[in-house]
This record gives C-alpha cells, structure tokens and sequence, in this order.
C-alpha cells in the first residue's frame, strides 16, 4: 500500500513538473519571438549600411533556429515522460482508490500474518489477535458450507465478527466476501460492530410498546450518549438492542440486563436499572 | 531576362554572373553530375490505410467478445491501452468516425464531394457493429474514449436528472456540426475536428487554449466518467440510437450475475438503473463485470468450479 | 425460428430497414468514392510560387497556421528546373551589402535551412561560373516561403515551390491552412493527381 502510495506520489509530482515546465517552455518562447524578430530586423537594417556586422547576423540567425529545434527536441520529451508519468501516477493512484463498496478483501500484504501469540482474551485494540480464526478454520473446515458454523465461532470469540478476522477468514477459506457480508448481515444473530460489556435488550413487543417501549429506548441512548446510527455507547459499556419480546408482557414496559429483568419503566426507571452495572468495576 | 539583369545590377551592383533562361541539365554541368531525386515523401500506402480499416473492425469485435461473452474488465482494459497507443498515438487520433460524420454528411448531400471507401468504412463499421451488439466501438476501441476511459480514478455518480440534461448536448453538438459542415464552399466548417480536445495530445502539439481544454476535459474526467463521451460525443448519439434495436447488448442478468446492487456502483457512467443495463448508455468499459463477486469468485477459486445458477461456459 | 416472437420479429425488421438504409447510403458514397484523397498546394494559386502573384510580400499563413509543429508544409527544390545559379535569390538575400567573395553578405532563411555546394566541373579560379546546387534541409524548413517567393521572374526559375510533406501531414478534415489561404491554394487531391 505505502508502496503504492510513493509511488502515485512521485508519478504526480512528476506529472506536475513536466506540465509546469511545458508551460514554461511555451511562456519563455511565447514572449522571446517578438523580441528575437525585432532584433533580427534591427540587425538586417544594421548590416545594410555596415556589411561588418553580417556575421552577427548570421550567428544571431544561427542561435535562434538552434534554439527552437533545441525546444522542439525538449518538448518532445516532456510530452513523452508527462505521458509516461501520467500512466504511472494513474495506475498507482488506481491500485489506491476503493473498489466497489462493502467490505473488500484486503491485499494479503497488509494483514499481519497470523502468529502462535497466547490466546488471551479478546481485546477490542485494533491489534486484533487473528489466531483464533486459524483454529477455528482448523476445526470447521474451509468448505463453503462451513461458513455459518465459522461465523458463529467467531462471534462467540470476539462477540461481534470483526472486520479484520472476516478478511482473514476470506484468506483462509473458499467463502468470499460477498457471502460472508450476505450471510452476516441475513442473520440476526451476527453482528458487525463492537459489542458492549453489558447488553440491555428493551422489550418492544406489543405490550411495551403500547406502555411506552420507544421512549424507553430513546431515554436511554440519550443517558448514554449513543450516536444515531450506533447501539453501543462510546465507552463500549452498554449495547442497546430492541427486541420483540422477553416473555413477560404484564411486567411491561421491560427491559433485561444481561440476565436481569427490570419491569413496570419509566425513564427514570430505565437509568436507575443500569446503575448497578456501570458502577461495577470494569 | 536581360531586364532583370539590368534591374538587379542597377539596383545593387552585384555582379550577376550567369542568370539563366532555362535549366542546365546533367550534360551542360559536367563532371558526372547527377540530377538529384527530389524529396518526396510519400503518404501513407493505401493498403495499410486498409489494413487500418481492418485492425479497427478486428478490434471492435474484440470488444464484443469481451464485454459480452468473456464479461472480462481486465481484457477490456488492455485492449484500451492498446487501442489508444495505436490509434491515439501511433496513427495520431486520425482514424476518426467521430469527424467522419461531417464528412459522410458532405458526400451524402453534396454531388461534388467524395469521399474515400476508407472513410466509409470507419464510419460505418461500428454503426452496424451498435446495431447487433452495442457500443462496443466506445469501450476498446475509440481512443478518445479510451483515454477518458483510463483516468477515471474516484467517480462519482452524477444526478440522474443532470446527467439527462447534459446527455441532451450530444444531440445538439451533432445538429450543429451537421449545420456547419452543410455550409457551402469557404464558410464549411467541421466543428467536430476543430473542438477535438484530445487530439492535441495525440499529436503531442497544437493550439494552447485546445490543451487546457483537452487537460479540464481528463481532470474532470478522474471524477465524472467519460465526460466528452456521455455528454458531447456526436457519434455516441448515432451508436446510441443504433443500440436501442440492437440483436444482443450488453446485459447484466440475475442468471449470470448476482442482483446485488455493486455493479451499478462501479459503474462511472450511470449506466446501470434498477441493477440492469441502460444499453444506449452503456460504454462498453465491463466494469460491473469487474466488481461482480460472481466473476471475482471464479477467478478466485479456478473457473467454475462454484456452480452457481447456472454460471455460463 | 419457432420461438419467433412479435418483438423479436419488430426488432428484425427494424434493424432490417436501418441495415439497408445504411447500406444504401454506403453504397452510394463508395460508388462516388476515389482514391484517398491527400492535400496539396496548388503551385498555381499560392502567392509565394512561381505562379502566384508578382511584387507582394512572402505569405507565411502554411507555417502559422499548420497544426502539425514546424508545419506539414515545406520548400521543395525541383532540381530538374533549378538554375544553379551563382547568386541564388532564394539563398542569398541579394539586397545585402557585397562581401570578399563578391557573393551577398546575408543568407535568406531564417532558419539557415538551404545548403549550398558547387557541383559538376568546379572551377576553383573562377567561383561565380560554377554550377550550385542548393539543397533544403526537411528537418529546418518550416514553409515560410521566402525562398519560394524570391525564385520566380524576375531572378529565378521558379524551382523551389511549396509542397506539403505527407509524411508529416496529419490529413487533417479541413486542413487548418486551407481555412486561411487567402488563395485557397491548398486543395484536397486524389494521391495520383497530387503526386505528379
């Protein structure tokens, strides 16, 4: 990538500079024409009445076709490595640019190669250990038709499927991304972003929802400052998930803390029910 | 001639010493003198003029057999890169059915104005090729084409509404160069060849003002696919009626292809609505077959050895 | 052809009607149709030849105007009619001062682009009665035509005359020159006809 990088970098500067110095070249040459006429006029009218000065003339004349064959010559030359440079710059920039949309597979190159680092627990760093999904190929197989039984063991590692391991299954295995994006975004049971340490499903069956299920929830992503398009707040504590229905309508509205059933909310409620668990240490 | 000599020793004494009537030939100059053969370079020979005809036909049907029955973007891609070495920079962009329409109006309507069959010819081979198979001439083959098609970097998609309206330019420019090429005599005009943009590129020289347009045209180019073509092109307007009845076109199909939607976001010309193909608008560049996960599966995993639905040969 | 449907029929015989149109018009340019067709000076109507006019000044629109650079069109020595002349007003510009040699002090190509060389039984004792042969350097010669205006009556034989180099010569649509020749001198002939 960086490689790539450099080197549209350097076909671009070059492009740049081969451009800038042909307009240059034409600038230079557009003002020097009326001058060099104008002194070659004077000098015909000079060498009139003064045949000494004709090899002036003569040299003058001389000096002003070589240069324009030298500027002919050199500008052929810009034109050849501008459009050398510009080939480069467009097929570096091209291998930079995204194609497509959705999550691609990545050059091997830039994934780190999987090490026998201890299995520890999972981190949420962007240094993801990627070693579980070689074991985990290892016990699945890496058929097509291990797909789902590979996403599972995923997500239960990691509690989310995390980009990076994806990549790595696609690597490891016959599934593409293009399955392994429709199979993870089908399923409700897969996710794809980052789950909190505590998931709080709020009831929004139709029992709570009739009680008020929906200013729950919106009390709540507003206690916990959760951006629109997210469930998980910033500090990754909590993950709000609506679901259609806990099993104990005449509690509603209600919502479940990991294995904890608060019921009959208000919003005040509803913050006062995840208390206990943000104060525990973490 | 002797009032000459008069004149010129009149005027500035120079001695003139032999001013002659007619002149002397190898016998009068002596010495074994041999009259020297006069710099004549000739143009180009007439069959490989043809053989230019027939490189452009073989090409144009090599795009056909890419983008139709290979669905193949990187076959697509070198054979651009190689239409525009040869026709752009090698034969400088002068094998041209975009500048033959005028003169093909000319001949059409004027008694005193031919035409060579070379020029008929280029003229209408990517026409009848449009009529059973699409623009295939655009993708592969049409250097000015292909130079646009090579800088697309990061497109955006235009509005659908805009790109109509500026789609109705082509029409117009068509209109007016067949307006100005109909002038009689001194006051025809052949705008098309006037405007080119490109041209100066393939010629490496030419007029200043041409090249910053012809340098705007691939700027904005790198971000909105194929200006000149989708929007000014007179003869992408003929290709384009000829592709609405064309027998086979391009097609994107749930058959061969998935209905998944990222072919028409990697298609930069907008050619792509509802997830099939807009025929008179399609360039022939394959790049939805390009970003098709079909294809990108199979060139994965060794061809076909992924059924699924029905993938073809 | 059983699975012949109206659509697939309609489109048959659309693409029919435009396929005979087209060949229609084909036919019609092809048999109208000549050689290939290149672009030529016409010695004729071009100011600056032996033909043109007399007493005006050089026409220089072949070197301004071509979009090929250095221009497509050239000054071309027809040795066959040349003088040879001592004092070539085409090489020298004569209304300079004399030097030594008693030969014009100034050359009159501003590009330097003629060559001049004694030929044939050369006379070291007397110089101005020799044959010369004057030959233009295609790389130099840009087409301005001041060599070809100054060989015509009364100096000159009319030997160097304008011609367009075709393997410059891109054969332009419409030659950007012929939009400008005052004379509409370049025309567009058949290669044979411009050839000879």
């Amino acid at each position: 990538m960086t490689l790539y990088r450099r080197a549209a970098w350097a076909a671009g500067i070059l492009v740049v500079l081969c451009v800038a110095s042909l307009l240059a070249d034409y600038v230079i040459a557009a003002q020097r024409a009326p001058q060099d006429d104008k002194r070659i006029k004077s000098l015909q009218e000079q060498v009139k009445s003064d045949a000494s000065l004709a090899p002036n003339l003569a040299a003058e004349q001389k000096r002003i076709t070589g240069a324009h064959l030298a500027r002919k010559f050199r500008d052929r030359w810009l034109a050849w490595s501008l459009i050398a440079a510009s080939a480069a710059f467009l097929a570096s920039a091209k291998r930079l640019a995204p194609r497509g949309a959705g999550f691609q597979p990545a050059r091997v190159a830039s994934l780190p190669r999987s090490s026998p680092a201890p299995r520890s627990t999972p981190t949420l760093a962007p240094g993801l250990d990627l070693s579980f999904v070689d074991t985990a190929v290892a016990l699945h197989g890496s058929g097509i038709e291990s797909a789902i039984p590979l996403l599972q063991a995923i997500q239960t590692h990691y509690r989310y499927l995390p980009d990076e391991a994806l990549r790595r299954l696609c690597e490891l295995t016959e599934i593409t991304p293009a399955q392994v994006a429709g199979t993870s975004s089908f399923y409700g049971q897969f996710r794809r972003s980052p789950v909190g340490k505590h998931l709080v499903r709020v009831c929004h069956g139709t029992a709570c929802h009739v009680s008020g299920a929906r200013q729950i929830t919106e009390e709540l992503r507003r206690y916990l400052a959760i951006p629109d398009a997210a469930d998980t707040d910033p500090s990754r504590t909590f993950t709000i998930d609506e679901v259609a229905c806990l099993g104990c309508c005449s509690l509603a509205p209600v919502l479940m803390v990991d294995g904890h059933t608060a019921g009959r909310l208000t919003p005040a409620a509803a913050r006062e029910a995840l208390k206990p668990f943000d104060q525990e240490p973490a | 001639m002797t009032l000459a000599l008069v004149v010129v020793l009149l005027a500035q004494a120079i001695p003139y010493q032999r001013p002659v009537e007619t002149a002397p030939q190898e016998k009068t100059i002596g010495g074994g003198y041999k009259t020297p053969p006069v710099q004549k370079p000739l143009p180009r020979d007439y069959w490989l003029q043809m053989a230019d005809v027939a490189l452009l036909g073989a090409a144009t049907g090599l795009s056909v057999w890419l983008a139709i029955k290979r669905r193949s973007r990187k076959g697509l891609a070198w054979l651009s890169i190689g239409s525009l070495a040869y026709f752009g920079f090698y034969r400088e962009g002068c094998i041209c059915p975009i500048g033959s329409i005028q003169n093909v109006t000319v001949a059409l309507t004027n008694p005193a104005y031919s035409i060579p069959i070379v020029v008929t010819a280029v003229f209408f081979i990517p026409l009848v090729v449009a009529l059973f198979f699409g623009r295939a001439f655009c993708g592969g083959v049409c250097p000015i084409g292909a130079i646009q098609d090579l800088v697309v970097l990061k497109p955006i998609q235009t509005p659908r509404r805009l790109d109509r309206i500026l789609g109705l330019l082509k029409y117009v420019y068509l209109g007016l160069a067949i307006f100005f090429a109909l002038k009689p005599g001194m006051a025809r005009d052949f705008l098309i060849c006037r405007f080119d943009p490109f041209v100066g590129f393939f010629r490496r020289t030419g007029a200043p003002h041409m090249f910053m347009l012809g340098g705007a045209f691939l700027i904005t180019g790198m971000f909105v696919g194929r200006p000149y073509c989708r929007y000014l092109c007179p003869y992408g307007a003929l290709l384009g009626w000829c592709t609405r009845l064309a027998r086979r076109g391009v097609t994107v199909t749930p058959d061969k292809e998935l209905d998944c939607g990222l072919c028409a976001r990697a298609c930069p010309y907008g050619a792509i609505e509802k997830m099939r193909a807009v025929r008179k608008d399609c360039l022939y560049c394959a790049r939805c077959y390009g970003s098709c996960p079909v294809y990108r599966r199979r060139s994965v995993s060794g061809a076909g050895s992924l059924d699924v639905q029905g993938s073809d040969s | 052809m059983s699975g012949l449907t109206r659509r697939a029929l309609l489109g048959t015989a659309v693409r029919g009607t435009v396929l005979a149109t087209m060949g229609g018009g084909a036919a019609f340019l092809v048999q109208k149709a000549h050689g290939q067709v290149v672009w030529q000076v016409d010695a004729a109507r071009c100011i600056n030849s032996r033909l043109g006019e007399a007493g005006v000044e050089a026409c220089n629109l072949c070197t301004t105007e071509c979009v090929v650079a250095l221009s497509a069109v050239r000054a071309v020595n027809e040795y066959s009619k040349c003088g040879r002349c001592n004092i070539c007003p085409a090489y020298f510009n004569i209304t300079s001062a004399v030097d030594d040699l008693g030969l014009p002090s100034e050359k009159l190509c501003p590009r330097d682009a003629i060559e001049r060389k004694p030929i044939g039984k050369v006379d070291p004792e007397d110089p101005a009665n020799n044959f010369y042969e004057y030959i233009i350097d295609e790389v130099k010669c840009d087409g301005c035509g001041k060599c070809a205006i100054k060989c015509k009556e009364p100096l000159g034989l009319g030997s160097i005359v304008l011609k367009v180099r075709y393997d410059k010569c891109v054969n332009c649509n419409r030659c950007a020159i012929s939009e400008k020749c005052p004379k509409d001198a370049l025309q567009q002939l058949p290669v044979g006809q411009a050839l000879r």
